[in-house]
């Protein structure tokens, strides 16, 4: 064997960049040539705001995105499913704060077909009484298995122990068994008749060479313009302001405690943002960072536990989430507790350097593929920041002195005002107390 | 359709068989080595070793310390990690391209001189973190059984793919320092090693650079393999029943399946898709859409070279829905399959859905590169990435026909139903 060999440090990453046009639907289409990616990847973003959801129909964007696809246009579900899936082509839909997103995959031969069903799942959905009763139904499924489910379990009591109860961040996006019983087909045409495609985005990546791009998109998405009026205006999430909430949501015979632990912290947008990120990574995001070096590499009471920042179209948070066997519940809390409080100590250039290079460097290899760009531009658009908002993070990242990471550390070490477990109430609650991190809900499903 | 991914292969005189395929559209090169050992080859008592061992290869060679696999590379850029299957361990990371020689220094120590570092502590550490994974995919979601259970309905016992990856915790409790020695020399070693780059690099300097690390590990003798025996259908069905506190009944039907790449395997695979993998799928038309008596399915089939493969769909039945009825369904379709073949349409669609597949799992270096040692490896076909669709394409109803009457026969089936049942009530029979 050779001694060790040195590294050449990358050069400058230029950031794949989309060329942009407005279509005649008010759309902005960003277009993304990328030689040998042979699966391109759409992204459809259209404003929407969960926020003025009614209160007993939460969920109901969510439901009508599920629906675009099942049945639209003049083909019934089992149709359009097949129309797509001759085209080689998969679609799928949700909502989030902020934008309703239609995403589509489909070889580039088959680009102007797929775009035209497309087309028609975001404009001529026929939302079929009995689709509407499965997707339904189905969500009610859905929920009882992210109640089973304890990192589910855990985010859903994360949020709503994070955000004020009168956010809408506080409730889950596709809404709560109460919210989706009470749902109707009427009460979906009508959320979908609220769209409007001004203001909206589409993304499409790939291997564009010798496609007339404008042309597949104004015969198909470009048509379209949405019945609604505005463009809806993301809503921020409202932290809660009263103090530290401990909930033990009780599974009884659990072999593992799911740990939650959250803080309302910046989105995106702001201007200390390229500290946070960083700061996450170096709690919390490989085998080496200051959590699981002590919790996995030392003690072995995980298999890993994860920090980092959640943006949202406005704002965003930070969570340390990941499970620890069941006896340990308390201590690794503490420890996690510990190692968050610690940060105030600060953070060497060193370290701070190998969070840096991490993201930094690995940034360009991960900005690789049709699909991730496209999702990246896609999130890019939802948030309203500028196209080339990543290449100018990592400049600022390279920047960063120790003490701008301390601060977010801080920043989000004092604004911690939740943490979950899911795990075996009786086995832990009495050590959970005894950490005296504040009032100790427990929660029976 | 063929595809062209340049492929070049050398292999070191030592017996390390390198295969590069340059790829200059990102400043990166995907580093990925498979080692032919697997969760098939352990030994009795000692399930869930050659995961465990994967661990230990992230504690510490003779010139790296315990961690700073991770670290180091993790500091230039790399994205990296290691899994176990039951037919292989794989080692992968990609780095930005001025950190190649890096990566390949430190794959090097680690695949030649693991033992100088490895320590009690190390062991006992390790073994507590899988077990955290073990109580965490498997022990502690709902359905987490579903798997173990599968592969123990589907072989007989002892067989080398009717335990899962991860093992027992008894076996896992009894690995000791002198059984890391034995697999480590048993199984690591560069004739049962294939190393390929898949980026930034051209062919000539890619091998001059894997010859410069990597030309100095010792030559061993490949190891004996257990020779693959061709496992025949089930005969009669097999059920294992267990009740749980899960969300509502999941049914996986399993069939024993062909030998990855034997005549079989593919028409097979693509008559469970057809069953179950596509949104028109017949099951989907017929108890998800049709009378909703479920909630979803899936259709999965693993190509395994141990003689016999896996296949299986999955059903998950909506509550107040009987089990029973909805299994004697996925059946009747399974027979009117084999009775009339597929239908013009569902060739289309299967053969559409295949292409978007495979194309994006060539998307990425790393997964071309995981492609590529995949088939060299297991296979002795570097090229597959360029032809597998093809073969795909190829596949004729009548094939899928024939694979569906001789090999998803109602008697060739093992099913695990996870039913619901409150809690405190579990039971498994």
């Amino acid at each position: 064997m050779s001694d060790r060999p040195g590294v050449e440090p990358p050069g400058p990453w230029l950031q794949p960049l989309p060329t942009e046009e407005t279509l005649s639907n008010g759309v902005r289409l960003l277009r993304m040539h990328l030689p040998g990616q042979q699966v391109i990847s759409a992204r459809l973003m259209v404003p929407v705001t969960l926020a003025d959801e009614e209160r007993v129909h939460e969920g109901v964007s969510v439901m009508m995105a599920r629906l675009l696809d099942e049945g639209a246009g003049d083909l019934d579900a089992e149709a359009f499913a097949a129309a797509l899936e001759r085209h080689g082509a998969a679609l799928g839909a949700s909502a989030v704060e902020g934008g309703l997103s239609v995403d589509l995959d489909v070889p580039v031969r088959h680009l102007s077909g797929a775009l035209r069903l497309m087309a028609d799942a975001v404009g001529r959905p026929t939302f079929p009484e009995d689709e509407v009763r499965r997707v339904l139904r189905n969500r009610l499924a859905e929920i009882d298995y992210e109640t089973a489910s304890a990192p589910h379990r855990a985010g859903r009591e994360l949020i709503a122990t994070l955000w004020d109860p009168a956010s809408r961040a506080a409730r889950p996006a596709a809404g709560t068994p109460s919210t989706i019983g009470a749902l109707t087909r009427s009460a979906i045409v009508e959320r979908h008749a609220a769209l409007a495609a001004a203001g909206g985005a589409l993304v499409i990546a790939g291997d564009l060479q010798g496609i007339d791009v404008r042309e597949a998109v104004e015969g198909s998405v470009g048509e379209w313009t949405g019945s609604g009026t505005a463009a809806a205006e993301p809503a921020a999430a409202l932290p809660r302001l009263d103090g530290h909430t401990v909930v033990v949501v009780d599974r009884p015979g659990s072999v593992q405690s799911e740990l939650a632990i959250g803080a309302p912290a910046p989105g995106r947008a702001d201007p200390s943002w390229a500290a946070y990120p960083v700061m996450a990574y170096l709690l919390g995001g490989s085998p080496g960072a200051r959590i699981d070096a002590v919790l996995r590499e030392d003690k072995g009471y995980t298999y890993g536990i994860r920090a980092a920042m959640r943006p949202r179209a406005l704002g965003g948070s930070f969570a340390v989430t990941g499970s620890v066997r069941t006896e340990v519940t308390a201590e690794a809390l503490d420890l996690l507790r510990g190692i968050l409080a610690d940060t105030v100590k600060g953070f060497s250039r060193a370290e701070l350097a190998t969070g840096v290079d991490f993201i930094t460097r690995a940034t360009p290899g991960r900005w690789a593929t049709a699909d991730v760009i496209a999702d990246e531009l896609s999130a890019l658009t939802l948030e309203r920041l500028p196209m080339d908002f990543p290449s100018l993070t990592l400049r600022a990242m390279r920047r960063l002195a120790p003490d701008q990471v301390t601060e977010a550390a801080a920043a989000v070490a004092s604004s911690v005002c939740s943490t979950v477990i899911v795990g075996d109430a009786d086995a832990i609650i009495d050590d959970v107390r005894a950490l005296g991190i504040g009032e100790v809900h427990v929660v029976t499903d | 359709m063929r595809l062209d991914y340049p492929i070049h292969e050398r292999t070191l005189d030592n017996g390390l068989r390198v295969v590069v395929s340059p790829d200059h559209t990102v400043p990166t090169v995907a580093v990925n080595l498979w080692v032919d050992v697997g969760s098939r080859h352990e030994s009795r008592g000692r399930t869930g070793f050659a995961h465990l061992f994967e661990h230990l290869m992230f504690q510490g060679s003779r010139n790296v310390a315990s961690g700073e696999h991770f670290s180091a590379l993790l500091a230039v850029g790399a994205r990296l990690n290691a899994t176990t299957w039951f037919d292989r361990t794989n080692y992968f990371e990609t780095v930005p391209t001025g950190a190649l020689d890096l990566a390949l220094w430190l794959e090097a120590d680690r695949h030649g001189h693991l033992l100088d570092a490895v320590n009690q502590a190390n062991l006992d550490n390790q073994r507590d973190v899988v077990k955290e994974e073990k109580r965490q995919r498997y022990d502690n979601p709902p359905y987490g059984q579903e798997l173990p259970d599968l592969y123990a309905a589907l072989f007989p016992e002892g067989h080398p793919y009717a335990h899962p990856t991860i093992g027992s915790m008894a076996d896992l409790d009894a690995a000791t320092l002198e059984d890391v020695h034995a697999f480590y020399e048993r199984w690591y070693g560069p004739r049962n090693t294939v190393l390929t780059l898949c980026g930034d690099v051209e062919a000539e300097d890619a091998f001059e650079r894997v010859e410069r690390q990597f030309g100095s590990l010792s030559s061993r003798p490949r190891p004996g393999h257990p020779i693959p025996v061709a496992l025949a259908p089930l005969t009669e069905p097999v059920r294992l029943t267990r009740r749980a506190d899960v969300p509502h009944d999941r049914l996986t039907i399993a069939f024993r399946l062909p030998a990855d790449r034997t005549p079989g395997f593919l028409p097979a695979a693509l008559a469970l898709d057809i069953l179950g993998g596509l949104a028109t799928s017949r099951v989907v038309r017929r108890l998800v859409r049709g009378s909703q008596q479920a909630l979803s399915v899936h259709s999965t089939a693993w190509g395994l070279v141990g003689g016999v493969s896996i296949g299986f769909l999955a059903i998950d039945v909506a509550n107040g829905e009987d089990p029973d009825r909805v299994e004697a369904a996925v059946l009747s379709e399974v027979e009117d399959l084999a009775h009339a073949g597929p239908t013009s349409e569902e060739m289309q669609a299967v053969r559409a859905q295949s292409e978007r597949g495979w194309l994006q799992a060539l998307a990425h270096q790393d997964q071309r590169a995981d492609l590529i040692s995949h088939h060299t490896l297991l296979h002795d076909d570097p090229h597959a990435v360029n032809t597998h669709l093809e073969e795909v394409l190829a596949v004729t109803p009548e094939q899928i026909q024939a694979a569906t009457t001789t090999l998803l026969r109602p008697e060739q089936r093992a099913v695990v139903a996870y039913l619901r049942a409150p809690h405190g009530a579990e039971e498994e029979s």
